[in-house]
């Protein structure tokens, strides 16, 4: 469905060139809940705005249902690692933004909002301004907005790290059930190898400098998982000390 | 031991103390010095009062709130608009950039006898000098405003699919906002400069021009009472601009500290 062919990147920073991504080939499926790992720095965040078209690739392309993409895509919505909600509208005006790009009438734009709003559990702040709202609840006026304008892909760049670990992890549970309920595809940029094995099917894990991708793990623990204690499962424990190996934490412990 | 942070009502206490002591100061020195030179506060008072019940002064105080008003809304059009072209599109930042520099590096007070001649000695040469005293710090501020927008507010736009007018209008111009109002708080200080200057100069009007006729008559209790007036009218002007901002874009001093 969603597919990066030979995408690199390389900025100029002064008179040295670096290469932030070398032809990285990833491939999504419909439905799929793929997440990306690696150390900071290793062109994740890059390659998920460059699916979305935020960002131009210096090569390679991003084919969505067999066409190549130009542009920022419509069927893609993005969730922002610092939320940036817009301060001066309300959160149900947030929540519009997706929707107001794409022509929709006032009235029409204002009821699938508190649709949205809804679905997240938050439609009884709706006219309260983003700052006056906890930080989770801020992220999910986020992913609100992001799931507003109905994408067929959610592009999701670290999205709950700001958060405390309680709020963290009801919201990861939140999402695993949205993703299900919805059928939704999602790639989710994370560095946090648990939270990575408890939502994904699949982890693609990064290698920096230059950026790349080195290895696609299947998870294949059963879903949905928040009826079960995956971290004690054997299945994960194998799996994250598989990825802590292949990420290479331990070699770049210094002390 | 441990300094306390004195009670609130101390700092009204003490700036209440220094202002009567002030006040007192300045009557007493009425004893000594020429009255012509300051004045003294119950002859201002005086002044005042007798200006005020002739309606003198609200018919000076209207008319040059009137040019005050209109000055700064033209100059708002302008400026804020200009501003916004610019900071959203290169090739017109590029095509006014070196204008705005030139004319906000030429001295505006030299500009006022060419007011007189392009626009008559009337309300149409007062107000061009008004708007061209307070325009350039409005379109400066507005542009750089738009360019401040933060880049994930930016991404905002792009990724939601605005178009180039959806964003600037929804996203650019309220993020924006903080710099603009800054600019409005600033230009409307040039344009009560303006105001009073125009009014010395062109025709004799409104509070400049009282400011100019008791001066040649050394009238200086009239005169401390007229230019108190204009200082008033400017600060009415500014309050005005803090409720707008405190009613309609609240969140610019919610969010002040911290902002992310």
């Amino acid at each position: 469905m969603l597919e990066a062919r030979g995408i690199s990147k390389t900025y100029r920073s002064g008179a040295s060139e670096v290469v932030a991504l070398q032809d990285v080939d990833l491939s999504v499926q419909g439905g799929e809940f793929v997440s990306l790992v690696g150390p900071s720095g290793c062109g994740k965040t890059t390659l998920l705005r460059i699916i979305d078209g935020l960002t131009p690739a210096s090569g390679g392309a991003i084919i969505f249902d067999g066409t190549p993409l130009t542009g920022v895509s419509r069927e893609m919505a993005f969730v922002f690692q610092d939320i940036n909600l817009l301060p001066w509208r309300s959160v149900v005006e947030n929540v519009e933004i997706g929707l107001e790009g794409r022509g929709i009438a006032k009235d029409e734009r204002r009821q699938r909002a508190l649709e949205t709003l809804r679905l997240v559990g938050l439609e009884t702040v709706a006219t309260r301004p983003p700052y006056t709202l906890s930080g989770g609840m801020q992220q999910r006026v986020g992913v609100a907005r992001a799931l507003a304008i109905q994408p067929k892909v959610l592009l999701m760049d670290e999205p709950f790290v700001h958060l405390d670990n309680f709020t963290r992890e009801t919201l990861q549970i939140e999402l695993a059930k949205l993703w299900r309920r919805l059928g939704l595809t999602i790639i989710f940029v994370t560095h946090d190898v648990d939270e990575a094995i408890f939502l994904s099917d699949r982890i693609a894990l990064f290698r920096s400098s230059p950026g790349r991708i080195t290895e696609v793990a299947t998870v294949g623990l059963r879903h949905p998982r928040w009826e079960f204690n995956v971290r004690a499962d054997p299945r994960a424990i194998e799996l994250r000390e598989h990825i802590i190996d292949a990420l290479q934490v331990r070699q770049s412990v210094l002390v | 031991m441990t300094a306390r942070a004195a009670p609130a009502w101390w700092g009204n206490a003490a700036f209440l103390t220094s202002f009567v002591f002030l006040i007192a100061a300045w009557q007493l020195s009425g004893l000594f010095l020429n009255k012509i030179f300051i004045s003294t506060p119950s002859a201002i008072v005086t002044a005042f009062a007798e200006i005020l019940g002739d309606g003198t002064l609200i018919r000076k105080f209207a008319d040059s709130a009137l040019d005050m008003g209109v000055g700064i809304v033209i100059a708002s059009v302008l400026g804020i608009g200009l501003g916004v072209l610019m900071g959203r599109s290169p090739r017109m930042e590029r095509a006014f950039e070196p204008i705005v520099n030139f004319a906000n590096a030429t001295p505006t007070i030299a500009l006022l006898p060419l007011m007189e001649i392009w626009f008559g000695l009337g309300m149409a040469a007062r107000v061009s000098f008004i708007v061209i005293i307070s325009v350039w710090t409005l379109l400066i501020n507005t542009l750089t405003g738009i360019k401040n927008v933060r880049a994930g507010h930016r991404d905002v736009a792009r990724s939601f699919g605005m178009t180039r007018i959806q964003a600037t209008r929804s996203v650019y111009v309220p993020a924006a906002m903080p710099f603009i109002l800054a600019g409005l708080r600033i230009a409307l200080a040039q344009a009560a400069v303006g105001m009073i200057l125009s009014g010395q100069e062109i025709g004799e009007f409104g509070l400049g021009g009282l400011t100019q006729q008791y001066a040649t008559f050394y009238q200086t209790a009239h005169l401390i009472a007229t230019i108190l007036s204009s200082t008033a009218l400017a600060m009415l002007a500014f309050a005005a601009l803090r409720i707008y901002q405190a009613m309609r874009h609240p969140w610019i001093a919610a969010t002040a500290a911290g902002r992310r």
